[in-house]
């Protein structure tokens, strides 16, 4: 009985939840030996304010992503008001700016004798302007980088859940004699509540994890603190605790993510009870103000970094004819297609197999094996290089073959397992939802129709799936062209992006040079986010 | 037709790990535009491909530690002379880094045989002419900035910066740990803010009013003078005078972009090569023109935005082994640490 559960399915899937554990284990066990030579005063002082500053920076994101979020997606769900539908999918523009170039941005804004200086000059006539204007920098521009670039998670997923609250709610809420605002705290929000929290706990997940913005205003948290122990100064029995609180923070989310996951079963709609509500009409004051707090957040998430780095590209065109734009797109795409077919075929073997084997321990490892998503890329490139060359020199030389440490570190294809790593609770749990809506009595009649388990994954789950699919591969595309710590500890000789690119220019303290890799990634991330919108905002489920 | 793009992404994946020729692979930390520039002079004088990996210094040395043997990193270059120490004490450099150019032209004290030099910069102090008098400068060095009438006056980067920690370490070396450690707590009560950005924003600090003096690189001031940074950088450099500290005694700190042999290398004779094509007057007029840094060696002017601006005749600090920086760099981040030293 037991021997007939170990199929195809049953093996791959097992295959992929361990290679996906693989860096991950690594990355704790290679945290038990101790090879210290790192001052103590150094690490009292240091782990105190790595905790201290991840903590602030975590809470400030939450909060602020929270409040934008959720304040944009119910304007745009329950009302109408000018342009309303533009700001629908404009909001997610937002996805297009990675933190780091926002840190960009507002640095080349604020100041001193920046941007924000030029326009004073211009305006005013020549002053020293630079003792009043704010410095948006250090942690709060930090927290606003990521704000800024992250409250998207939040917006989509609650606009989503908003979207699909039915008009009973809104009907009983206005029965009870409810307020427009009571209505929102007592019974929209809280309906919404495990979309919004599902929105947070990706926010909470890449802020921490989060090194372009951090490291650019050199902000000591719980990721750059790992790094800078582990890497510079060799130390990791220091980065063990480091790491530890981290998890601490991770497990954390994770545990509060899965209670909130368990209510929504309470509060799911069935489709039978489901009436589509109508949005109510704003006019005058109220719908200048919808109006202003869209636009406020459009601009600021969007328009403002975008502008800056036009205007930077404009002012020092010079930079435009040093970047191969072509090569770099071509790299980007090239990177992009490569991993959203691995994950996305891996992700669904796994995922059947899961289905068809119902296995506990398959079950148990693949929760240990999406937890990639949590580990900084930092991390993740390091654990790997670590593993692979432990590997190669304990086994593979052992075993007398060739050494394998090129195939793997430094080519396109380490950079891709890493990329498979990273984001393989994305792929996985994108079609994971899918999933869970095709009934298992689905497949039941399929076998009993007389298909086989391949036959039924290709003719019924696969096409059933389609629309996850596609979600699944925009959310990994838009990932890689913003991904920043893995192409740039891992790839091959002469390879560029435009993220690397970028960064690479703003850590020699040339970021008017950064400006132009900085607007093709966002152009290039633009159109994709403009191409997909529809399914980004998943429009046509249900 | 899909499954034939599929498989052929696949097959460039595998294929595009094989590869060799007249080569020499960098594993680069210093991203200026001029060095690749440099790097297509050299392709086409002598034929050998470069092949870049550009990141963060540490980042690299790690990869390369880890591919051991297997690497095929053959010169790592990076702009400060403690990081080259360390990598060597690391023993991840090879000797064997010789040839007449190099014992030429570089002066001892910026060279092993494990790594070489290949340009310099100076550590300096900025002032606001408006704010500061000549006597408050007179004889001013780097101890000097720890006293007390600089209370509230004083901007500086990070203690985590590389550029820091080598003239701490310079320091260490010349008066020792404890009198370094005094040093930085007097340092850190004179900031006149908690220290951020860069050696840039050190400098328009200055001349934004935020303070009286900078600590910051050479080739900062030079760049913002240029106009590449755009009018209002070059209006604000010119509200702001370079002062080199310790003329009086061993000179003002010194430090190098260097570039490290490999242990391993698989292109020695190429990295040699290229080490000094780099030393050659061609590419370093072409390093002080575009990076404005000083030459390594002798003949070669630096340019003449630093030569107005900053002054030439200075006594350089030749006597502190720039070897010393990697070697006390623990220490160095140990006691501007304790000061409380951001």
């Amino acid at each position: 009985m037991y021997l007939k559960k170990i199929n195809f399915w049953f093996l791959s899937s097992l295959l992929v939840s361990i290679f996906v554990a693989i860096p991950i284990v690594t990355v704790f066990t290679s945290f038990f030996e101790d090879t210290s030579n790192y001052y103590q005063i150094l690490k009292d002082t240091f782990l105190f304010e790595y905790i201290f500053n991840s903590l602030v920076l975590l809470i400030s994101v939450l909060v602020l992503t929270f409040l934008i979020g959720t304040s944009t997606a119910y304007l745009v769900s329950f009302y109408k008001f000018p342009f309303s539908n533009f700001f629908k999918w404009a909001l997610i523009l937002s996805f297009a700016v990675p933190p780091y170039i926002y840190a960009y941005s507002l640095t080349a804004f604020f100041e001193n004798y920046g941007t924000l200086y030029s326009i004073l000059k211009n305006l005013f006539g020549e002053a020293n302007y630079n003792q009043s204007i704010p410095k948006f920098d250090g942690l709060i521009g930090a927290v606003l980088s990521l704000s800024f670039s992250l409250f998207a998670y939040v917006y989509i997923l609650s606009r989503a859940s908003f979207q699909y609250q039915s008009q009973n709610l809104i009907d009983l809420g206005r029965n009870l004699g409810f307020s427009k605002a009571r209505s929102f705290y007592s019974l929209i929000l809280p309906a919404a509540r495990p979309a919004i929290v599902a929105g947070l706990s990706l926010v909470a997940m890449e802020t921490l994890a989060e090194f372009g913005a951090v490291d650019f205003f050199s902000i000591n948290t719980l990721t750059t603190g790992i790094y800078n122990s582990w890497i510079t100064f060799d130390d990791l029995a220091f980065s063990n605790r480091i790491s530890f609180c981290l998890l601490l923070f991770i497990f954390a989310i994770f545990i509060l993510e899965n209670l909130s996951r368990k209510k929504a079963r309470y509060h799911a709609n069935t489709k039978g009870g489901f009436k589509q509500k109508e949005k109510i009409q704003l006019s005058g004051t109220k719908a200048f103000f919808a109006f202003s707090i869209c636009f406020v957040v459009f601009f600021l998430s969007f328009l403002f970094p975008l502008s800056q780095m036009l205007y930077w590209t404009l002012k020092f065109p010079e930079n435009l004819f040093d970047i191969p734009v072509v090569t770099l797109t071509l790299n980007t795409l090239y990177l992009m297609l490569l991993s959203s077919i691995v994950l996305i075929i891996f992700s669904l073997i796994s995922n059947y197999g899961n289905r068809v084997s119902k296995n506990k321990t398959l079950n148990a490892l693949s929760t240990l094996s999406i937890s990639g998503y949590a580990i900084p890329g930092v991390i993740l490139a390091v654990a790997f290089i670590t593993f692979i060359a432990w590997f190669d020199d304990n086994v593979v030389k052992a075993l007398g073959f060739l050494s394998i440490k090129k195939m793997f570190i430094g080519s396109i294809l380490g950079l891709v397992l890493v990329y498979f790593v990273r984001f393989y609770s994305l792929a996985f749990n994108g079609i994971k939802s899918g999933y869970e809506k095709i009934n298992i009595s689905v497949d039941e009649s399929s076998y009993l129709l007389g298909y086989s388990k391949k036959k039924t994954f290709m003719n019924i789950h696969v096409p059933f799936l389609r629309n996850s699919l596609l979600f699944v591969g925009i959310l990994i595309s838009l990932e890689i062209i913003r991904e920043l710590p893995i192409t740039l500890i891992l790839r091959p000789f002469n390879f560029e992006t435009f993220a690397t690119t970028a960064y690479i220019s703003a850590s020699e303290d040339l970021l008017e040079a950064a400006a132009v890799p900085s607007l093709f990634l966002i152009l290039i991330a633009t159109l994709f986010i403009m191409l997909t919108s529809k399914y980004i905002l998943r429009e046509n489920e249900r | 037709m899909r499954k034939v793009t599929i498989i052929s992404l696949f097959v460039s994946l595998i294929v595009s790990s094989f590869a060799a020729a007249n080569e020499v692979n960098i594993f680069n930390a210093r991203h200026y535009k001029a060095d690749n520039e440099l790097y297509s002079k050299f392709t086409n004088q002598t034929g050998i491909k470069v092949n870049l990996i550009n990141g963060k210094a540490s980042a690299l040395e790690k990869r390369m530690i880890e591919e051991g043997a297997d690497s095929s990193a053959d010169l790592y270059i990076t702009a400060d002379a403690g990081r080259c120490g360390a990598f060597k004490a690391k023993g991840m450099t090879q000797s064997g880094l010789v040839s007449p150019t190099i014992k030429s032209s570089v002066p001892k004290n910026f060279r092993t045989t494990h790594w070489v030099g290949v340009a310099k910069r100076a550590r300096i102090i900025y002032y606001s002419p408006e704010r500061v008098s000549g006597a408050e400068l007179s004889g001013l060095t780097y101890e000097g900035l720890a006293d007390p009438k600089w209370k509230g006056r004083l901007v500086i980067r990070k203690s985590s910066n590389i550029y820091n920690k080598s003239l701490v370490a310079s320091l260490i070396e010349n008066n020792g740990k404890k009198a370094a450690a005094e040093w930085s707590k007097g340092v850190v009560s004179n900031m006149a803010r908690t220290p951020k950005g860069n050696d840039r924003a050190q400098i328009m600090a200055v001349a934004a009013g935020e303070a009286d003096i900078a600590v910051a690189n050479t080739y900062y001031l030079a760049l913002m003078l240029s106009g590449n940074k755009g009018a209002e950088q070059q209006a604000a450099a010119k509200k702001v005078k370079a002062f080199f500290p310790n003329q009086n005694d061993r000179g003002t700190h010194m430090n190098i972009s260097c570039a490290a042999l490999v242990k391993g290398a698989p292109n020695k004779a190429n990295a040699i090569a290229l080490v000094d094509f780099l030393l050659s007057p061609e590419a370093q007029e072409h390093f002080t023109n575009n990076t404005f840094e000083f030459p390594m060696i002798a003949g070669v002017s630096p340019n003449p935005l630093v030569v107005n601006n900053l002054g030439l005749d200075f006594k350089q600090d030749l006597t502190t082994k720039v070897s010393s920086y990697g070697k006390n760099q623990a220490a160095a981040l140990e006691v501007m640490t304790a000061a409380g030293w951001k």
